[in-house]
């Protein structure tokens, strides 16, 4: 692995969009040819080079490009665009729209992360050892399609709408979720673990959202099942006893929502319906 | 100077679009207008009041007069300057100066957004995923049995709506109040719920969980719940029957849904009610809308860059991202430099931490009244007030385009917005603008 | 202007029978002239194809209906935007392109004339607007006449005088061109969540049919002698089986047919043009139809064409947009515009492995080929209905190639390759017929004298594309031709060169045509109280409001005709 360090050489307040700053993009290009590539610094062209430190070696392939970044890049847009292989590590805070349709690889946050991380992703993985914003695995404004694969992994907290429009894959949400985890889920699974503000999976069709926590209600658009010990996330069991609803019914949705019982004693109700 | 009367005037406060008024002036004073409501006879008759005369710029810490050349040279310099200007507002503003605004944005390389953003961007949001099924607001008043305000007052902020449109208006096929059905659903009794048939008090941000089961009772599903945002579900199936059996029914919301928690999540379960509705009956959504030409500035926007608002044009070509390129997020993040503020107060407006940020920037304001934004800023050049003033479109609430007059003149050296800007254009492209 | 001279390239111009004959043509003022003087600049046309500039007469590029579309739809644009240049602004495609990138977009293929083809009167106000914002191009826009009260009163009434003093003040109260008809009757109905299906349904309230209406205003039309037919989009575009609706429809015509003139065109053929009872067996209806079109002379129509893509459906038919929205299950947008008419729009995606899709597709091939006489039907795609106007280009190669079709024949759904006719025509267009479907006949059916030709006093509107049509066999290499006809070495507007091998090198701004249609001042007087005492009623806006003034237009051409009433 060819080991490049691209270092900000301060903190960026203008927005940067730096879609350059992907495996694919650096790929057996030199230092010198990175650094003159041309970003955007709000509405200046400049190179990267100005903005960035740029040290180290580049590989031959995407997959044997590392790509490391220390510090603050918050206000960075776009760093690993269609990336289809190697590693991002970012050793400090990331912007918006990292990762998005992303195809393989890997990239690792030590800091939070912004909106729309993993918009319409493919395969890879993505990992967050802090928050995250919003729509993360989601779609672009006024679509249909969220990610389709690979596994976006959140240790902390993350916004509103995560997997919006989700196809496939798994997210991982070790913190908790704000309103909407899931919301118009197609298939794929999501597993929030300190849980969600509510609303989760509104409008989905299918798909599932396994909530450890408390999942913050249930919509009126969603029915309740059964209770079954385990929720099956990818090749995990996770131990339950979990109570299970299928919905979204407004949208003729086989989604299903697995909310923890221990957790969720505002769901109890729910159990008259075992009788039946 | 003898008194004339000017008749079908338009008025420009809200976006209810009154164009039946008439005026009466006395070469620049005006003396009364009649037939609209009484915040339109406060718009003609005390538009003089608390106006700003002169261009101002901004020397050792204190706003002068100054020509309006110079003011314009120096708003020139401050956008040429600028690595991520805003240009915000517009809503109280003619079509043709948001062209102007779109044009110098573009020339910039800046962010356009309007108030929208902080109103009913979640509407437009709503209708990007949902669609919606919507109508003129004549359509309305000739046809709907059943009329439903949500999350709005219109009594208060659009005091001639019930009037012209809804329930006391004479249309062709319901003629009287009889006619009508109406039900309002808030979270307090307000006025305009005393007009009501049914008043549905909905827990304070239940909104989405309320619309969310009436669509499952419209859809023939059940609801598990016992009561859904405090509304018990008997009155939940109640209401959705009175839906599904209206002939033709006709949904009003405003910021009780677009302001609340879910915002355009809200919204999109409205517009998705309606849709679901369709299958059933005959029902139309109409968003209510506040500033007299903020559909315009969507209108004008959509077409000219294909999106509504929040439109960032500093890469030479449209982006559209709410949350990214919107006015109060940038903003906040401390990513905006430079700002031009047109028919606008976001000082007095916006979150406490976007006007932090703002105050630390140089704002250029365009605007007929003194206001806490033009106390702020670098270059304060004086509007005249469209629709009294100066002439221009205007889109009104349901998207029809109308014409505002120009009733009386100005007072002296102070110029509608669409010529002020494009002065500032010409000085931008004299000085050499970068793109 | 200075004066320029084309030289040396071979010539197409139907309406003054020029086939490909190697000539200059001459440019002073904007106009065509004779010849012009030695110290004119010379552009060479040498091995090079010149056409006068495209017209098109269908296409639904601005108005409420297209920018609901363009704000419902930010999916569609971001995946193709337009970036700024020197000569040209920033925007945004793709199937509702914003007004910039529109007019730069059609100008890159050589068209400088495009009609909107169907406003609500009481928005036509910004439809002009965003016409008005709408680079390069001449344009014109169809105000909708088949579901207004007045008409549908007067109609009632039998009062044709007063409807033709109606229509008249209306064209010129919206500067409009031509009377459009959308499913008349139905959007009416739709006001109740219904719909009509047949000539002789009745109109809900208003006791009149669509029949009645369809006649009412071919008279109308030819009473105001209106440069254009009456256009109309029949009834029953939702039904699985509509193609008798659309000849019934043309029957309604046939006694108002003018001297030379078509009484009436109708418009996106393929979408009506279907026999059948269900969708899993929807047949062609275009033989039918292309025959009856082929033994009279008082219709013309257009395909319509259908290209395999995501598409955004749009159109005034509101009901129609609802039943294909229940069925296509994307995103839905209706607008109802009070006492006039309606919108519907519907985002979709035309599949070759789709039956429906498939079917529709070899409809609208068949009717452009069975068709016999050029002069009779037009290439449109019904932009963004069938697909996007960029698609021209593509279409034109379908149409000179049947080995281009055939590729895609073989590609499409295999029932629908059983069951259409499309794999039996052989039949290859010449550049020639090219040229006068998409400008020589489209101008002469729009009445417009001074486009769609290169003869003297014509505009400027010029169109050369790279094809040496004696060297080029069309049907073999139709990837040249496609790409030819996508970006045009050079696009001239009234002698201006805007386009220059597929990019815009200059903007202008294009004229608005409308039509002034002179009545008599006493049936004009009649009409005018019959509006005074029922405009509040109708409307929710003051009559003294509703007309748009000449000065709204930045470039107005106004057409007067003197009425027979």
């Amino acid at each position: 692995m060819a080991d490049l360090a691209i270092t900000p050489v301060r903190q960026f307040k203008i927005p940067v969009t730096a879609e350059c700053i992907s495996p694919d993009f650096v790929a057996g290009k030199s230092l010198r040819e990175t650094e003159l590539t041309q970003v955007w610094e709000g509405n200046r062209k400049v190179k990267l080079g100005s903005l960035f430190k740029v040290a180290g070696e580049i590989g031959r392939t995407p997959n044997d490009c590392a790509i490391k970044i220390a510090g603050n890049v918050s206000a960075v847009r776009r760093i690993g665009y269609e990336m289809s292989g190697g590693s991002i590590q970012i050793n400090g805070e990331a912007g918006m729209y990292l990762g998005e349709r992303m195809k393989a690889g890997t990239i690792t946050v030590t800091g939070n992360a912004g909106s729309w991380l993993g918009t319409q992703m493919r395969g890879g993985q993505i990992d967050v050892k802090g928050n995250a914003g919003d729509s993360i695995g989601g779609s672009v404004r006024g679509g249909t399609k969220g990610m389709r694969g690979g596994t976006i992994t959140i240790h902390g907290d993350c916004g509103t709408e995560a997997g919006a429009w989700m196809q496939n894959g798994m997210i991982r949400v070790r913190g908790a979720c704000d309103l909407y985890a899931g919301i118009h889920m197609k298939n794929g699974t999501i597993v929030v673990e300190r849980g969600c503000q509510g609303r989760v999976g509104a409008q989905m069709t299918g798909g599932k959202v396994i909530v450890l926590g408390n999942a913050g209600g249930v919509l009126p658009s969603f029915q309740f099942e059964e209770i079954r010990e385990r929720a099956k996330a990818g090749d995990e069991k996770i131990p339950g006893p979990f109570y299970v609803f299928s919905g979204d019914v407004n949208e003729g949705g086989k989604g299903q929502l697995f909310a923890r019982v221990s957790d969720n004693p505002d769901l109890k109700l729910n159990e008259r319906y075992l009788e039946r | 100077m003898p008194k004339a009367t000017l008749q079908d005037v338009l008025c420009t406060f809200c976006a209810s679009g009154c164009d039946n008024l008439e005026i009466t002036y006395d070469g620049r004073i005006i003396d009364s207008a009649r037939n609209g409501c009484a915040i339109s006879v406060s718009r003609f008759t005390t538009s003089d009041k608390s106006r700003l005369l002169k261009p101002l710029v901004r020397k050792a810490g204190k706003l002068r007069p100054t020509t309006f050349a110079r003011a314009v040279d120096r708003a020139a310099r401050i956008l040429n300057n600028a690595k991520y200007p805003l240009l915000y507002g517009w809503s109280q503003t003619s079509c043709e100066a948001i062209s102007k605004g779109i044009e110098l944005t573009e020339l910039v390389g800046g962010l356009i957004d309007n108030t929208t953003t902080s109103c009913h961007g979640p509407t437009i949001l709503g209708v990007q995923d949902a669609g919606e099924a919507t109508s003129t607001l004549g359509e309305i008043r000739h046809s709907a049995d059943l009329v439903i305000y949500w999350g709005c007052n219109p009594v208060h902020s659009h005091p001639r709506h019930t009037n012209r449109f809804t329930v006391f208006s004479k249309g062709r096929f319901r003629k009287t109040r009889k006619d009508r059905k109406l039900i309002v659903v808030d979270v307090r009794q307000t006025d305009t719920a005393k007009l009501a048939d049914r008043f549905i008090q909905v827990q304070p941000n239940g909104d989405y969980e309320l619309l969310t089961a009436l669509r499952t009772a419209i859809n023939g599903e059940q609801i598990e719940q016992e009561t859904i945002a405090g509304v018990p579900v008997e009155t939940v199936e109640e209401i959705a029957d009175m839906m599904m059996e209206c002939e033709f029914g006709a949904l009003f919301f405003g910021l009780g849904l677009t302001m609340t928690a879910g915002k355009h999540r809200n919204t999109e379960a409205a517009l998705a009610l309606v849709k679901d509705l369709n299958f059933v009956t005959k029902f139309v959504i109409v968003p209510m809308r506040g500033w007299f030409n903020v559909a315009g500035a969507n209108e004008v926007s959509t077409w000219q860059t294909g999106y509504p608002y929040a439109v960032d044009l500093s890469q030479g070509y449209p982006r559209f991202n709410p949350g990214d390129t919107s006015a109060i997020d940038a903003i906040t993040r401390g990513e905006v430099d430079a700002a031009l503020v047109v028919a606008s107060d976001p000082v007095s407006h916006f979150p406490r931490e976007a006007v932090k940020h703002l105050l630390k920037i140089p704002i250029i304001v365009l605007e007929p009244k003194r206001t806490p934004t033009s106390e702020a800023a670098e270059v304060v050049i004086p509007s005249a007030i469209l629709g009294v003033e100066a002439a221009g479109t205007i889109y009104r609430i349901d998207g029809v385009a109308l014409e505002a007059k120009k009733v009386i003149d100005p007072p002296i050296g102070v110029r509608p917005d669409v010529e002020t800007l494009d002065t500032i254009i010409r000085r931008v492209k004299k000085l050499g603008a970068r793109r | 202007m200075p004066e320029l001279l084309i030289r040396n390239g071979y010539v197409f111009d139907p309406l003054n029978g020029i086939e490909g004959e190697g000539m200059d043509v001459a440019v002073k003022d904007g106009k065509i002239v004779e010849r012009v003087g030695r110290k004119a600049r010379v552009l060479d046309a040498s091995g090079m194809t010149v056409m006068p500039g495209g017209v098109d007469i269908h296409s639904h590029i601005a108005g409420s209906k297209a920018n609901c579309a363009r704000m419902m739809r930010p999916e569609d644009h971001s995946r193709d935007p337009e970036v700024k240049t020197k000569y040209a602004r920033s925007g945004v495609g793709h199937t509702i392109p914003s007004v910039f990138t529109t007019g730069y977009r059609y100008a890159r293929m050589g068209y400088t004339t495009v009609f909107e083809p169907a406003t609500p009167p009481l928005t036509t106000r910004h439809t002009h607007e965003e016409l008005n914002d709408i680079p390069i191009i001449d344009k014109g826009c169809f105000p909708l006449f088949g579901n207004n009260w007045f008409v549908m009163e007067y109609v009632k009434q039998g009062r044709i005088e007063e409807l033709a003093a109606y229509v008249a003040w209306m064209l010129e109260a919206t500067k409009g061109y031509a009377i459009k008809i959308v499913n008349p009757g139905g959007i009416e109905a739709w006001r109740w969540g219904r719909n009509l299906r047949h000539l002789d349904d009745t109109v809900p309230n208003f006791d009149v049919t669509p029949r009645e209406i369809v006649k009412a205003l071919c008279q109308v039309n030819k009473l105001l002698d209106l440069p254009h037919a009456v256009h109309i989009h029949p009834n029953g575009l939702s039904e699985p089986g509509n193609y008798q609706t659309t000849l019934d429809t043309m029957e309604c015509a046939r006694d108002f047919r003018r001297e030379g003139r078509p009484a009436m065109h109708v418009t996106h053929v393929q979408f009506t043009g279907r026999k059948g009872w269900s969708w899993a067996d929807v047949r062609s209806g275009a033989p039918e139809i292309a025959d009856y079109v082929n033994t009279h002379d008082h219709v013309t129509i257009d395909p319509g064409q259908l290209i395999f893509t995501n598409v955004t459906w749009m159109t005034a038919d509101g009901p129609a947009m609802f039943a294909l929205f229940k069925l296509a299950k994307t995103k839905w947008f209706n607008a109802d515009v009070e006492s006039e008419t309606g919108a519907g729009i519907v985002s979709a995606t035309y599949k070759k492995s789709n039956y429906v899709n498939a079917m529709q597709w070899g409809i609208a091939l068949e009717l452009a080929l069975l068709v016999k006489d050029p002069w009779k039907i037009y290439l449109t795609t019904d932009h963004p209905n069938g697909g996007p106007f960029t698609s021209y280009p593509r279409v034109i190669s379908w149409l000179v190639s049947n080995h281009a079709r055939q590729k895609l024949i073989d590609k499409i759904n295999k029932t629908a390759k059983r069951r259409l006719n499309l794999p039996g025509i052989d039949r290859e267009y010449s550049l020639y017929e090219i040229a006068t479907i998409t400008r020589a006949a489209t101008a002469k059916s729009l009445g417009l004298e001074c486009k769609g030709h290169l003869g003297l006093g014509a505009d400027a509107d010029i169109a050369i594309y790279d094809i040496d049509p004696t060297k080029l066999d069309p049907a073999r290499e139709y990837r040249i031709v496609r790409r030819a006809f996508a970006h045009a070495a050079y696009t001239l507007k009234e002698g201006r060169i805007v386009v220059k091998k597929g990019e815009v090198v200059r903007s202008v701004r294009g004229r608005t045509f409308w039509t002034k249609p002179k009545v008599s001042e006493d049936i004009k007087k009649t009409m005018m109280a019959d509006l005074q005492s029922k405009f509040d009623d109708y409307y929710t806006v003051r009559m003294a409001n509703y007309p748009i003034e000449e000065r709204y237009l930045t470039a107005s051409q106004a057409i007067t005709t003197n009425a027979g009433v």
